[in-house]
């Protein structure tokens, strides 16, 4: 409601004494009344001699004097009652008012000072209660507007509102520009015109324009209120606009994502296509006449493949869409094979296999771009070193760990973080190494399979890189 | 290794393969034909559904991504004529949300490259698989179960469950035999035909999460029962027995 304008401060009230309106009148009544009354009676009472056998006369005027006075105070304090009682019901009206009640409007016959205070409060109480009922139909409306309404479709509904809160013969709001709609002379007798400028953040969204029957009044407060309502809707709308700005980018924004998807998608067809058919051929060389450059032919088919694949699943982790499966399978044999997928012959390998009757619970083949992934540092950060891979069960944790580790030089202290970072190897790696993809690959695809995947803390005396990674396991057992 | 020959159906299987890399189509269908099936090929969607207005094969092998027609609509086309089993062959992987689309139109995917013994593996659990047709449609098991295999969901009490490809397939040779005992060693074949190294207790491990999920109480299942020592039965429940 910043719009509100705040009234002027009201003048100084006016004070009368201690005495209220109604004592004061009283007392005014009774000196007409009683005074004269009773200064016959004491008039009488210094002149008049009581020893005199005529007293008895004076006694019983004196008598009827002094009733005549307490008859006259009572009289005077009905009568000042019952002259005050349309002061009282306009009080009690302005109080009604006061406490956002609808207020009453006294009548008083004649033409006189109290009668036209009647009027003109009775008239004010109909303006107020007017203006509260058009305030409660404009906030009633505002109220009512949804998140994602269009702008056009909330302009034309505050028209409508406008139209019945003002009871005005038309009313438009229009999103644009304020100085595009002339000002309209009032003729008398005619509808008159009414304008309200749609401001929002100091900027003008609109107008608000329309015609009044030409026998309503139209009062600076009216303008003020049918401004205040301008003000509103002009919020109401920029928010609209705002809102469906920020739908439209969102929008684009899943377009676009969708087609990277597809674009992606389309690249690692377009590589992994051929690659198939090079692996394909080479394996049918290779069983026709044996030749180990073969077998390197389809490993580095395989490197490759894996590659491209690693690139697909770092967009899917970006864009939220890796949804692994949850399968039941031996983590131990999986580990084998990749070592022996992964064509290092020469680099001692061991699997110690501690999770005989637990089954991991994961996917298969993303746990494979794992393990591949691991395998392949330990052979080639290793510096060709022993390769020891160690799994074990934790029944209480309902998981199980699989366990790699090399002898190599191990990660520096400052690298541990940074390793699982997109596009970082070790400090000390060539940079033309791998795709500084695999460690984050890793790690996101375990979390994503609800387990994690940590490089151990180094031991001392002991070098080597040791990564583990933990998966959600089973006992196999049959149920 | 589950080496299981081709031939369950009489004569040669004989398979149409869909892609528009003439090598892959060359090295494939060596590769099948020495496995002893008969193979047609077909270089896009078009010629594929010509060669089937002439004869349907036993099973397809649809490439993904191919100009003119994709494996996805040449799929749906080749269902809307006859139900016959598709495997697609892309660059998809499990992980994709693509995944689930693919799965609705084909029996089975193969990621590429392909290795041929994973993708006979699975060629032969298709073939298998023909034997025991499931409709392509909602089975009400009960009350409180229905099943929709064809999109891999569970209806669980009113609210579907999506299922893993491995469950669904037991599921899937557990409803074409509903009200009998399936042995272990049928679900092993049915579910990890292309899993070197499957024994008993997967079976074991995947009933017990498939009757967490498809079960209303899985201490008292009503519908995954186990035949101690043997396999494993589904069974109806009639909708006034409410349990």
């Amino acid at each position: 409601m910043s719009g509100l304008r705040r009234p002027d401060p009201s003048p100084p009230p006016y004070r009368a004494g201690r005495v209220s309106y109604r004592g004061r009148l009283t007392v005014a009544l009774v000196t007409v009344g009683v005074l004269p009354v009773a200064g016959f009676g004491i008039v009488t009472l210094l002149f008049v001699d009581t020893a005199d056998p005529g007293a008895t006369m004076a006694r019983v005027l004196l008598l009827a004097v002094a009733v005549a006075v307490a008859f006259a105070l009572l009289l005077a304090l009905l009568l000042a009652s019952e002259l005050s009682s349309p002061l009282r019901a306009i009080a009690d009206s302005v109080e009604r008012a006061a406490a956002g009640e609808e207020p009453t409007s006294p009548e008083l016959a004649g033409d006189d000072e109290l009668s036209r205070l009647a009027e003109s409060h009775s008239r004010l109480a109909r303006d107020l209660g007017r203006r509260s009922r058009e305030l409660r139909r404009v906030l009633d409306i505002l109220e009512n507007t949804t998140l994602g309404e269009r702008p056009e479709h909330l302009a034309v509904r505050a028209a409508g509102a406008a139209r019945d809160a003002f009871g005005m013969i038309d009313c438009d709001v229009l999103l644009i520009d304020p100085r595009e709609i002339p000002y309209e002379e009032p003729v008398p007798g005619e509808p008159i015109p009414v304008r309200a400028v749609l401001i929002a953040n100091g900027e003008a969204q609109g107008i608000a324009v329309g015609h009044l029957p030409a026998t309503r009044p139209w009062e600076r407060s009216d303008q003020d209120l049918f401004e205040l309502f301008a003000v509103e809707v002009a919020a109401a709308v920029r928010n609209a606009q705002l809102y469906a700005r920020v739908e439209r980018q969102n929008r684009q924004l899943v377009d676009l994502d969708a087609a990277k998807d597809d674009f992606l998608r389309g690249v690692s067809h377009n590589l992994q296509t051929p690659l198939a058919s090079i692996r394909g051929y080479a394996q049918q060389l290779a069983a026709e006449t044996p030749d180990r450059r073969l077998a390197i032919i389809t490993e580095q088919a395989d490197r490759l493949s894996r590659m491209v694949r690693q690139l697909l699943t770092v967009t899917r982790i970006e864009s939220g869409a890796l949804r692994p499966r949850q399968e039941v399978f031996a983590a131990g044999p999986r580990v084998r094979r990749t070592w022996e997928a992964l064509g290092a012959a020469d680099v001692p390998f061991t699997l110690e296999d501690g999770t005989v009757g637990w089954l991991a619970l994961a996917d298969p083949d993303q746990l494979d771009q794992v393990l591949w992934a691991l395998l392949d540092n330990a052979v080639s950060y290793g510096g060709r070193t022993a390769v020891e891979a160690r799994l074990t069960a934790n029944p209480a944790g309902g998981e199980l760990t699989i366990t790699i580790a090399d002898q190599g030089p191990g990660v520096e202290e400052e690298d541990r973080e940074r390793l699982f970072r997109r596009f970082e190897r070790g400090s000390d790696r060539p940079s033309g190494e791998g795709s500084g993809l695999g460690l984050y690959v890793s790690r996101e695809l375990c979390r994503a399979m609800g387990g994690d995947l940590v490089l151990e803390p180094g031991e001392p005396g002991r070098g080597g890189a040791s990564f583990m990674i933990s998966l959600p396991a089973e006992a196999a057992e049959e149920s | 290794m589950l080496h299981t020959g081709p031939g369950s159906i009489g004569s040669a299987p004989r398979i149409l393969i869909v892609d528009d890399d003439p090598n892959l189509l060359v090295i494939l269908a060596d590769q099948l034909r020495a496995d002893g099936y008969d193979v047609w090929t077909a270089r896009d969607g078009e010629e594929a559904l010509r060669r089937l207005a002439v004869a349907w094969p036993d099973l397809l092998i649809i490439d993904m991504l191919m100009p003119r027609m994709d494996g996805l609509t040449l799929a749906r086309e080749v269902k809307a004529r006859a139900d016959l089993p598709i495997i697609v062959l892309s660059a998809i992987d499990t992980a994709d949300s693509k995944a689930d689309l693919l799965e609705e139109v084909a029996e089975d995917y193969v990621t590429k490259p392909y290795h041929y013994p994973e993708l006979r593996a699975r060629i032969t659990r298709v073939l298998r698989r023909v034997g025991d047709r499931v409709p392509r449609q909602r089975l009400v098991l009960g009350p409180n179960l229905a099943l929709e295999l064809h999109r891999r969901e569970a209806i669980v009490g009113g609210s579907a469950v999506s299922l893993t490809p491995t469950e669904s397939r037991l599921l899937y040779a557990l409803a074409a035999n509903l009200g009998q005992t399936v042995t272990t060693e049928t679900l092993l074949a049915r579910g990890w035909a292309d899993t070197e190294d499957a024994d008993p207790s997967y079976v074991w491990v995947t009933m017990r999460r498939l009757r967490q999920k498809v079960e209303l109480d899985p201490n008292k299942p009503v519908h995954l029962l186990t035949v101690r020592g043997i396999g494993y039965r589904l069974m109806s429940v009639a909708s006034g027995e409410h349990v």
